[in-house]
C-alpha cells in the first residue's frame, strides 16, 4: 500500500511539474535546440504491457525471457523513467514494477541475504556530464550496451525475446566515457562491475566494455561492442540495423560469449527483417541460431505484426522453435522430451 | 442548454484550430511555408541587415548551415517537439529560416520542414528513429491524424514565436547590455 502511495505521489508530482516547466518550454519553443539552447524540463515517460500466450503443447515450453505466463492474461511492468538535464549535467532514473522489470530483469536487492528480497526496481540511474560538446562521461547502473532487444517493451518488435538476448547481459554497472568523432562515428569505452546484472560489485570493477558506433550511410547504423572481465568472461557483440527503404528495415545481431573460466559459453546470430505495410501495420520475421559451445542448438522463427493505434501497440506473435536434440528441455503435452516449442502470443503495449 | 453550449465551445475550437493551421501556407513548389513581410518605415536596408545579422549571431551560435548574404541571411535548424499527454519529446521539425531586407520592409519564410520521429532508447533518452525522415508535406500519408495535427500545431507555433522574436530585434536593434542595478544599502544603526 505504502508503495502505491509512493508511486501515485510521485507521478502527481512529476506530472505537474513536467506540465508546468513544458508551458514555459512552448513558450520559446525552441528548447535544445542552437537557437535557444534552455535547459530542457524535467521529462517523464513511461509504458505499461499486458499479454497472453498459449504454448501449443499446454504447457510453457520456450525458456527465454518475458511472456512467461502459460494460457493466461498476464502483465509484464509498469515502467516509469525521469530524466533531466541542466547545462551539462544531466540524471535518468527508470523504475519498473511487475514481473518483467523485477525478477525477471533486475536482481533482488544488493547481493545480501538480508536484501534477498527486497527489489530495488531500478533499471536505469545514472548520471553524465558533457565535457565538451564531444566527450561525455556516464556513470551509474545502465542498461546494457551490449545486444539487439531491450527489457523495455516499446524498445522492441517482438515481445517474446531472442536467446541471444536472455544470454547476453542486461545490465552493466560502471563508469564510461563517450567520445564522437563526427555524427558518424563514436567511441565507448568503461569499466564496470565484476559481473554483469549486480548493483554491487562482487568484487571489483573489473569489467572492461567498449563499443564502437558506425553510420555508414543513411539509415544503417552498426555497433561493435566487447565485454570482458576475470569474472564476467568476454563478449563480442554487433548489432547492426538498416533502414533499406521507407518501409523495409533489416536488422543483425551476432554475439559470441566466453565464460571466464572452464571454455563454455554461446554463439549466436539473429535477423530482424521489418516490413511496414501501412502506416499502421508493420509485419517482422526474427530468425535465430543460437548454440551452446561444446552443446547443443537451437533455431527460432517468430512471426509477429505491431499494430499502432496512437500510443496503444498490438502485438499478435507466432513462434516455432526447433533444436538438433530432443533433450534441450522441450516437452509435449504428455510430458514426452521433444525437439520442437510452438506458441502463440498476444501483447498490447501502451506507451506514455 | 448543455448541448448549445457544448456546441458553441466544439465550434470555438474547431475555430480556433483552423485559424492555426492557416498560419502555414504552401509555396511554388507545394511545400508548406511560414511567410511574412513586414512594413518598418523610415529603416534603412542596412539597418535592417545589420540587426539580422545580431539575431542570427544570437540564435544560431554555432550553426555551420548559418550564410549571410549582402541583402539578408539564411539558416537550417530543428526544433523539438513534444507529446500531448505526458510531455516529453517524440520528435524534431527540420527547418530552414530565409530573411531579406530592403528599404523600408523585411520579409522572412520558414520552410522545408522535415520531421524525424524520436524513440526512447536503452538508456531511457529519446533519439531519433534510425533512417526515418517524413517531409511535413507527407506526414498525413505516413503518420496517424492525430499526430500530424500535433506536429502542425507546434510548427506554426514555432514559427509564430521566432516571427516575433526576430521583429522585437528588427525594431529594436542592438539590445543594450544589462547594466546590473547597485543593490540598495541599509543601514540598520539608525531607525
Amino acid at each position: 500500500m505504502k508503495k502505491i502511495l509512493l508511486l501515485l505521489s510521485l507521478f502527481v508530482i512529476v506530472v505537474t511539474s513536467a506540465k508546468a516547466e513544458t508551458t514555459a518550454v512552448a513558450d520559446t519553443g525552441k528548447v535544445g535546440t542552437t537557437a535557444d539552447p534552455k535547459d530542457p524540463p524535467l521529462i517523464f515517460s513511461g509504458s505499461v504491457d499486458t499479454y497472453y500466450k498459449y504454448d501449443f503443447s499446454g504447457h510453457a515450453n520456450i525458456p527465454t525471457s518475458f511472456a512467461s505466463d502459460q494460457n493466461s492474461v498476464s502483465i509484464g511492468m509498469i515502467d516509469l523513467g525521469l530524466k533531466k538535464k541542466v547545462g551539462k549535467a544531466a540524471f535518468v532514473g527508470e523504475l519498473a514494477f511487475g514481473p518483467r522489470g523485477q525478477y525477471q530483469s533486475t536482481p533482488n536487492g544488493d547481493g545480501t541475504t538480508a536484501n534477498g528480497t527486497n527489489s530495488f526496481h531500478i533499471q536505469n540511474l545514472y548520471v553524465s556530464y558533457d565535457v565538451t560538446d564531444k566527450l561525455n562521461f556516464t556513470a551509474g547502473y545502465m542498461a546494457t550496451f551490449i545486444g539487439y532487444e531491450v527489457i523495455s517493451p516499446t524498445g522492441n518488435f517482438n515481445y517474446s525475446t531472442s536467446y541471444l538476448f536472455t544470454s547476453g547481459p542486461f545490465q552493466n554497472a560502471g563508469f564510461k566515457a563517450t567520445y564522437a568523432f563526427s555524427d558518424k562515428v563514436s567511441l565507448m569505452a568503461g569499466i564496470f562491475n565484476d559481473n554483469w546484472n549486480v548493483y554491487t560489485a562482487q568484487h571489483d570493477v573489473s569489467t572492461f566494455g567498449a563499443q564502437l558506433f558506425l553510420a555508414p550511410a543513411k539509415g544503417w547504423t552498426a555497433y561493435l561492442n566487447v565485454a570482458s572481465g576475470p569474472t564476467s568472461g568476454t563478449i563480442f557483440d554487433l548489432t547492426t540495423a538498416y533502414q533499406i527503404t521507407d518501409a523495409f528495415k533489416l536488422g543483425l545481431n551476432a554475439a559470441d560469449y566466453s565464460t571466464a573460466h572452464g571454455g563454455l559459453g554461446y554463439q549466436g546470430v539473429a535477423l530482424y527483417p521489418q516490413l511496414a505495410v501501412s502506416k499502421t501495420v508493420t509485419f517482422g520475421v526474427r530468425g535465430e541460431y543460437f548454440k551452446v559451445k561444446q552443446g547443443d542448438n537451437i533455431t527460432g522463427l517468430t512471426l509477429t505484426s505491431n499494430i499502432k493505434a496512437g500510443a496503444l501497440t498490438i502485438i499478435p506473435e507466432v513462434r516455432l522453435d526447433n533444436s538438433n536434440v530432443d533433450t534441450f528441455g522441450f516437452t509435449k503435452g504428455d510430458g514426452t522430451p521433444t525437439k520442437q516449442a510452438g506458441q502463440f502470443v498476444i501483447a498490447a503495449v501502451y506507451a506514455f | 442548454m448543455k448541448k448549445i453550449l457544448l456546441l458553441v465551445a466544439g465550434l470555438a475550437i474547431s475555430g480556433m484550430v483552423s485559424a492555426q493551421k492557416s498560419l502555414l501556407s504552401v509555396d511554388e513548389n507545394n511545400k508548406y511555408i511560414y511567410y511574412q513581410v513586414v512594413d518598418l518605415p523610415g529603416r534603412t536596408a542596412d539597418s535592417l541587415h545589420n540587426n539580422v545579422v545580431l539575431f542570427m549571431k544570437e540564435f544560431y551560435p554555432k550553426e555551420k548551415s548559418l550564410q549571410i548574404t549582402s541583402s539578408g541571411a539564411s539558416v537550417k535548424d530543428k526544433f523539438l517537439t513534444y507529446t500531448s499527454l505526458v510531455k516529453h519529446e517524440n520528435g524534431e521539425m527540420a527547418y530552414a529560416l530565409n530573411i531579406e531586407c530592403k528599404d523600408g520592409k523585411y520579409r522572412y519564410w520558414i520552410t522545408n520542414f522535415v520531421f524525424t520521429p524520436y524513440e526512447k532508447n536503452r538508456y531511457g533518452m529519446f533519439v531519433p528513429v534510425n533512417g526515418v525522415t517524413i517531409p511535413l508535406e507527407k506526414a498525413s500519408d505516413k503518420l496517424a491524424k492525430k499526430d500530424v495535427e500535433g506536429y502542425f500545431e507546434q510548427t506554426e507555433a514555432f514559427c509564430k514565436q521566432l516571427g516575433d522574436k526576430l521583429k522585437k530585434y528588427m525594431v529594436e536593434g542592438k539590445t543594450q547590455p544589462k547594466v546590473d542595478k547597485p543593490v540598495k544599502k541599509i543601514v540598520t544603526e539608525k531607525w
